[in-house]
This record gives structure tokens, sequence and C-alpha cells, in this order.
């Protein structure tokens, strides 16, 4: 099961990158502690201050190619499924493109699949369920 | 949290197209297979996929099992689904304001 998704950036890629990879600006969109290098194979961890307290996650670089593609493991549940987290970043002419993929809601069969059949299948569906 | 075995049962491009025929109406194996580009086997395959986590259940009426879809369950699982992309568009917007406001504030220095 795949998760993709996009969105454009009146920022320079470089921008973009920092922002999707630096620990420090990870805690303004995300979690609400992160400590990391973001290198690959660095390793540290991610918090979330929850109504029943502090959730730690691992967190894993997996590529960090700068200014265009940064990707990272992650467990959503503590002994939870691993899931990894794709940011690829392109120029275009006003600045960015993000795009997002996060992937690994099971085996590797199901990771091929992408969100595109949920596009299709989804508003299909929401009509037939209404 | 998502229910695993719930989403990877319809994270299979297939079982998603078994789906699809059976919210249309129950539907036996044999009518199945003649929609889907795989065997008889495969379809019962899936179903016993889909049985499992409860989005279909089967009865039978005369010599084959007749599967329909449980429309409320179906309803659960993809609002999951739907919830997870939705939690990854807000964090892509705050990506994207803070992004453009470091730029700016870039721009701005002397």
């Amino acid at each position: 099961m795949t998760i993709e998704r996009e969105i454009l950036v009146a920022a320079p890629p470089a921008t973009v990158y920092a922002v999707v990879s630096d620990p420090a600006h990870l805690t303004t969109w995300w979690p609400d502690r992160a400590e990391f290098s973001p290198v690959p194979g660095g390793s540290g961890t991610i918090e979330f201050e929850t109504a029943d307290g502090t959730v730690v996650h691992r967190l894993t670089v997996v590529e960090a190619v700068p200014p265009r593609l940064f990707s990272f493991r992650w467990s959503d549940h503590p002994d939870g499924r691993d899931l990894l987290v794709t940011f690829e970043i392109t120029a275009t002419a006003t600045g960015s493109r993000l795009r997002l993929v996060e992937s690994g809601f099971g085996d590797d069969a199901v990771r091929q699949d992408h969100e595109r059949g949920w596009d299709v299948f989804l508003p299909r569906l929401a009509g037939v369920l209404a | 949290v998502i229910d695993d075995a719930l989403w990877s049962a319809i994270g299979d491009p297939t079982r998603r197209r078994v789906l699809d025929l059976l919210v249309r109406g129950p539907a036996t194996p044999t009518t199945l297979g003649e929609n889907l580009p795989v065997s008889r086997q495969a379809v019962t395959k899936h179903l016993k996929v889909l049985t499992e986590v409860g989005l279909v259940t089967a009865g039978t009426t005369g010599r084959e099992r007749r599967y329909h879809v449980d429309v409320e369950r179906l309803r659960r699982a993809t609002g999951q689904v739907a919830d997870v992309a939705t939690e990854w568009d807000a964090r892509l917007h705050r990506i994207k304001d803070l992004a453009e406001t470091l730029h700016r504030s870039r721009e701005d220095e002397p």
C-alpha cells in the first residue's frame, strides 16, 4: 500500500530539502522532538506528545541526496510496521515540486501498488456507499 | 492506528477489483472470474483473504458460494486510507509554509 502526494512550493529545492531533512525543521511540521543525523544510515528518534504521554519512534535515514532526494524508515507504532517515507524534490520555474511517497503498509507485492488505484477506487466507492 | 490485516487486504489491486465488482451486487467466484484477468482459483484465494478480514461474507445458495460486501467494514477500511492521506496533506502544507517563509526571509536579507 502506498500513499503518494505532490505539492508545489515557492522556494528553491535546497530550502525544501532542508525543511524535510533537518531535524530542527521536522518538528515544525511533524513530531514534537526529532533527533537523528540526516545522512544515509543516520539513526535516531522522533517523539510525539499524546494524551497517553510521550510516544517514541525509531527513525533511520535511507537516502540523503541534497537537494533532490531524502528518504527514511520509521514505524507508525512502537511495535508496528516499518514504513518508508520518500521525499523527491524537483526544480520548477517558480520553485520546487515536492513529491511524497509513504509505502510499506504490508508486504513487498503490496508496496508495488500505487495510490493511483485509490484515486479511482475511492471516489467510485464513495458513490456506491453514499 | 490502522488495522494491518484490513489494510493489507485492500492494498492488493486484484482484491480491490473484486470489491469493486462486489459492491455492485453479490457474486460467485465463477462470475467474478469472468470479469477479472485471473483464474477462478485465484479469485477464491482473494475472497478468502477478504473474508478473513470481514470485508466480504459468503452465503450458500445453490451449488456455489455467493459473496457480498460488508459495506460498513469497507467504509471503515477506505476511511482509514483517506485519513493517512489527509494527514500527509496537512504535513505537506506545513512543509510548504515553512520552506516559503524561510525562502522569503533569506531574500529579505541585505
